[in-house]
């Protein structure tokens, strides 16, 4: 009997081009929790994925409690007790709890599900790892810190040993992820087994027994998280020192250059507000955050203020003139630059070449074009000054296409877009949103240099960190609405979480 | 490019190994052709216009018979460019026949050459101009409704059949000129397209001065694509119309203009051929069935993976290939069983973007195979750009069946 319950020994897994995985060994034991860390594309979903069955390794063997498997597809997961917890839940939304469940695993007596059976299964389940949910309750209707437990529940229901979590923490507030952590261990504790992708320190030092590390498809080694702290953690995982805490000096706010007074946009798929009646200012020199958990209206109210949707009421005045109903060109072309939540969707044409992209608000000034007809020449220079300066690291340079560019050159290439235009509101949308280390903290200090430099800095995040390391001021949206105001400085990540929970609320100005 | 042209033949190469196997087949399958006559038939085929003796009349003719092909593939070429489907080149290509033959048989210029070259010139521009408004309707709808461009086009071909039908059939004068009342021509009326006197080099073949209209075209469709504003905009919108929009770009004008270009092409490619006095249009059958030259411009669109210079070629090679067949009944094949092996071949050269995505696999595993050897020190990524990539290849061959299910 061997001391681990999964071992992946020698794992190479290759794609064209890439080896994205690079001889590494994994060894999981039996009621650990263990953490896999690593930069983005450093090859922790892969390794899952090979472990999960969606993938083939070249080499390398899996040994379930000693003996060699052989896992083809996620149903021979299954079958080994594998569960994982995806990052974006595959949960029916207008299917109970308790539907979601039992779907493909339904117990059946000719045909009919015995849902008496089942029901009773899952509460004793929910129960016994303080899980507390309601089997009757529609997904759609429920938290994401309850649709996540929803998840968790599917993997005992079929009774998996080892537990999976991709990066389980992203949609939570710090309330539920305290929860999460808690059940977590109480999991560990009842002998199941959890692998915890993750690229936050904070959460490692908190819940796991061991951890490792992989860093650009190799496995660069294991340690004791009692052992071990957060700096020597984050120098594995980049492979040099990382300023993690954002270096600013005081705010020095000067006029106002954004005001939007009782905006409304309306939802898209019913009837209510997304955003509702929301009011606020932004200053030359200042970053304002607004803070707030995933879906809470932040992507509407953005889009309404750059012009991508229709407002349904309001008044957005940019240095003193009333933008209201401008175009976008317009908005683009005074004064507003907006990194996008979505860089795949809006940010970039990924068909294009990076100079091309480069130019994509552009194009047509007369800088790179004369009589409609492009001046190639120009955007092959601007472009390349662009690349020099902001380091943006591609195959080819300006001829690369955006679409064969890694997630964070892809964001590094939109910064540098949007910093470089001619701008006074810089409107970020989760900018280092799975992002790496290395290149969070190099989109953080640039953006505290656009505050010093005297532009207006309107920031949109779900990270608690960023919000309260970057920000000078910190709006809290819940369902639409601004429901407080706080200072980063005499406020709390836990009064924070409250707010964007919606358990509390302030005089919104 | 060079991808590009190499999975172009190969894609014609594979055509013709197809079209070969069923002949094999009919050739099996019918007592009356024996099998060597397979051989025969395809060295027919493959002989295109150089078959017979009038060698250089059939060249003319399948030059002249390229002419409206290269204007419906460019139609569908820019179309796919903005991201749009234009399976109404039919419809648009019926109402430039309609514009163009209606002004020219009612202004008869025989003997006044130079008012007669005028009336051609306001024919051919009018025939652009009314192919082109049949062409926003679909765009519009797309536009403002976001309803499918295909659904739109579709009803708007049969739409135009029955108009052009119908007005026709009211010009009392025009059924005049014509042959049994319903076959009518410019022969007489002193206003075709200049021949330029190629119909003499060419002996008596039908080619004329549209031949250089159309390359000219195609040469300035690619201009416009490439090198101005306003094609880095439609190009953009095609690609990804969110971040065109987000770009300040004015997606839905761009939707309404390219198909209207698109229309404008198939217009003008109408008139350049019914305005040729060679041609007889039976105005009679046209709402009955839609022209195949407008439904031909998708796989000669597809064959030169949308490229505009490419559509000059495609469409030669689908006259080449449909003048072989007229030969092949020589061989003993009928016309319907030569028509079901062009029309193989000819959707086979559609097939032109799974074949460029066999090459780029190819040439994955060959770069794969060079990385290993050598060092890779480059930044490692997991696989969600090859997922992203394989899905494109899925859309594209959905393409292709979509069309093929259309014809």
């Amino acid at each position: 009997m061997s001391d681990y319950i999964i071992e992946m020994n020698h794992i190479t897994k290759e794609f064209p081009g890439i080896i994205a995985n690079d001889d590494i060994t994994l060894n999981l034991k039996k009621g650990e929790i263990h953490a896999l860390l690593g930069e983005n594309g450093a090859g922790k979903s892969t390794l899952m994925s090979v472990l999960f069955g969606m993938y083939k390794p070249e080499k390398g063997e899996i040994r379930k409690n000693g003996e060699v498997v052989t896992i083809n597809d996620p149903n021979d997961a299954t079958a080994l007790g594998i569960g994982m917890v995806h990052q974006h839940f595959k949960l029916v939304e207008v299917f109970s709890v308790l539907d979601n469940i039992i779907l493909g695993a339904e117990t059946t007596k000719a045909g009919i599900i015995l849902k008496k059976e089942a029901r009773r299964k899952v509460l004793e389940l929910s129960d016994k790892y303080g899980l507390n949910i309601d089997p009757d309750a529609k997904i759609e209707d429920i938290t994401v810190g309850m649709q996540q437990r929803t998840e968790i529940l599917k993997m005992l229901y079929r009774e998996n040993e080892i537990l999976i979590f991709d990066e389980p923490t992203a949609v939570l507030t710090p309330q539920e992820i305290e929860e999460l952590m808690h059940i977590m261990k109480n999991l560990a504790k009842e002998g199941k087994s959890i692998l915890f992708i993750t690229h936050k320190l904070n959460e490692i030092m908190a819940v796991s027994d061991r951890v490792s590390v992989l860093r650009k498809g190799k496995y660069i080694g294991t340690v004791d998280t009692a052992k071990t702290n957060v700096d020597e953690l984050s120098e594995m995982m980049v492979g040099r020192k990382v300023q993690l805490v954002v270096e600013k000096g005081e705010a020095n706010p000067k006029e106002n250059v954004l005001e939007i007074s009782n905006m409304s946009v309306k939802n898209k798929t019913n009837s209510k507000l997304a955003v509702n009646n929301v009011s606020l200012n932004v200053r030359r020199g200042e970053i304002v955050c607004i803070a707030g958990i995933d879906g809470n209206g932040q992507s509407e109210f953005v889009h309404g203020l750059t012009g991508l949707e229709p407002i349904s009421n309001g008044k957005i005045v940019l240095n003193g003139e009333d933008i209201t109903h401008k175009s976008i060109r317009y908005r683009n072309t005074n004064g507003i630059s907006h990194i996008p939540e979505d860089r795949h969707k809006h940010g970039l044409v990924l068909d294009y070449s990076l100079e091309n992209n480069m130019v994509l608000q552009r194009y047509f000034e007369p800088k790179f074009s004369e009589k409609g007809f492009l001046k190639f020449d120009e955007i092959r220079k601007y472009s390349d000054e662009l690349i020099e300066r902001f380091d943006v690291r591609s195959g080819q340079g300006s001829i690369t296409m955006a679409r064969s560019m890694s997630g964070g050159n892809q964001q590094k290439a939109i910064v540098a877009r949007e910093m470089d235009r001619e701008h006074d509101l810089l409107i970020a949308v989760q900018p280092t949103r799975g992002l790496d280390v290395g290149a969070i903290e190099y989109i953080h200090s640039q953006i505290v240099a656009e505050r010093n430099n005297g532009k207006a800095v309107l920031l949109v995040s779900l990270e608690i960190e960023e919000v309260m390391s970057l920000s000078d001021r910190i709006l809290v949206m819940y369902e639409g609405e601004i429901v407080g105001e706080l200072d980063p400085k005499k406020t709390t990540i836990q009064e924070l979480g409250l707010y964007m929970a919606g358990a509390k609320r302030g005089a919104a100005k | 490019m060079k991808k590009q042209i190499t999975s172009s033949l190969m894609s014609i190469l594979v055509g013709l190994l197809a079209g070969f196997v069923v002949m094999m087949i009919i050739a099996l399958a019918s007592p009356d052709i024996a099998f060597y006559r397979v051989f025969k038939g395809m060295g027919l085929l493959i002989s295109g216009p150089f078959n017979g003796t009038h060698i250089m009349t059939n060249v003319g003719n399948m030059i002249f018979k390229a002419t409206p092909l290269i204007m419906c593939g460019l139609s569908v070429a820019i179309a796919f460019k903005t991201g749009l489907f234009n399976i109404g080149a039919a419809g648009q290509y019926l109402m430039g026949t309609l514009v163009s033959l209606s002004i020219v048989l009612n202004n008869d210029c025989t003997g006044k050459p130079a008012k007669g070259f005028f009336i051609w010139l306001l024919a051919v521009l009018c025939g652009m101009v009314a192919g082109g408004i049949w062409g926003c309707i679909p765009g519009f709808f797309k536009a403002i409704f976001g309803v499918n461009e295909v659904i739109v086009c579709i009803m708007t071909n049969w739409i135009a059949a029955n108009i052009t039908s119908w007005v026709f059939s009211a010009q009392k004068t025009i059924q005049a000129t014509g042959k049994g009342g319903y076959l009518i021509t410019t022969k007489a009326t002193g206003n075709a397209t200049p021949s330029l006197g190629l119909d003499k080099l060419f002996q008596g073949a039908n080619i004329d001065l549209g031949i250089f209209i159309a390359v000219l075209i195609a040469l300035l469709i690619h201009v416009i694509l490439n090198k101005t504003t306003f094609g880095f905009e439609l190009k953009s919108c095609g690609y990804n119309k969110d971040a065109s929009k987000y770009s300040g770009m004015n997606e839905k004008r761009n939707i309404i203009l390219s198909m209207a270009i698109a229309g404008a092409l198939s217009g003008l490619g109408a008139a350049l051929y019914y305005l040729n006095p060679g041609i007889e249009f039976n105005f009679n059958a046209a709402y009955m069935k839609l022209p195949d030259v407008g439904f031909n411009g998708i796989p000669v669109a597809l064959l030169a993976a949308s490229n505009p210079i490419g559509s000059i070629f495609s469409a030669l090679f689908v006259r080449y290939i449909n003048m072989g067949g007229e030969y092949m009944v020589s061989a003993g094949f009928n016309r319907y069983s030569a028509d079901i092996i062009i029309a193989l071949i000819i959707y086979f050269a559609g097939f032109t973007n799974l074949f460029s995505s066999i090459l780029a696999n190819i040439n994955k595993k060959k770069a794969e195979k060079k990385a290993i050897a050598g060092e890779n020190e480059k930044c490692v990524e997991n696989g969600n750009e090859q997922s992203t990539e394989n899905e494109n290849e899925k859309n594209t061959e959905n393409k292709c069946e979509t069309v093929k299910e259309a014809e």
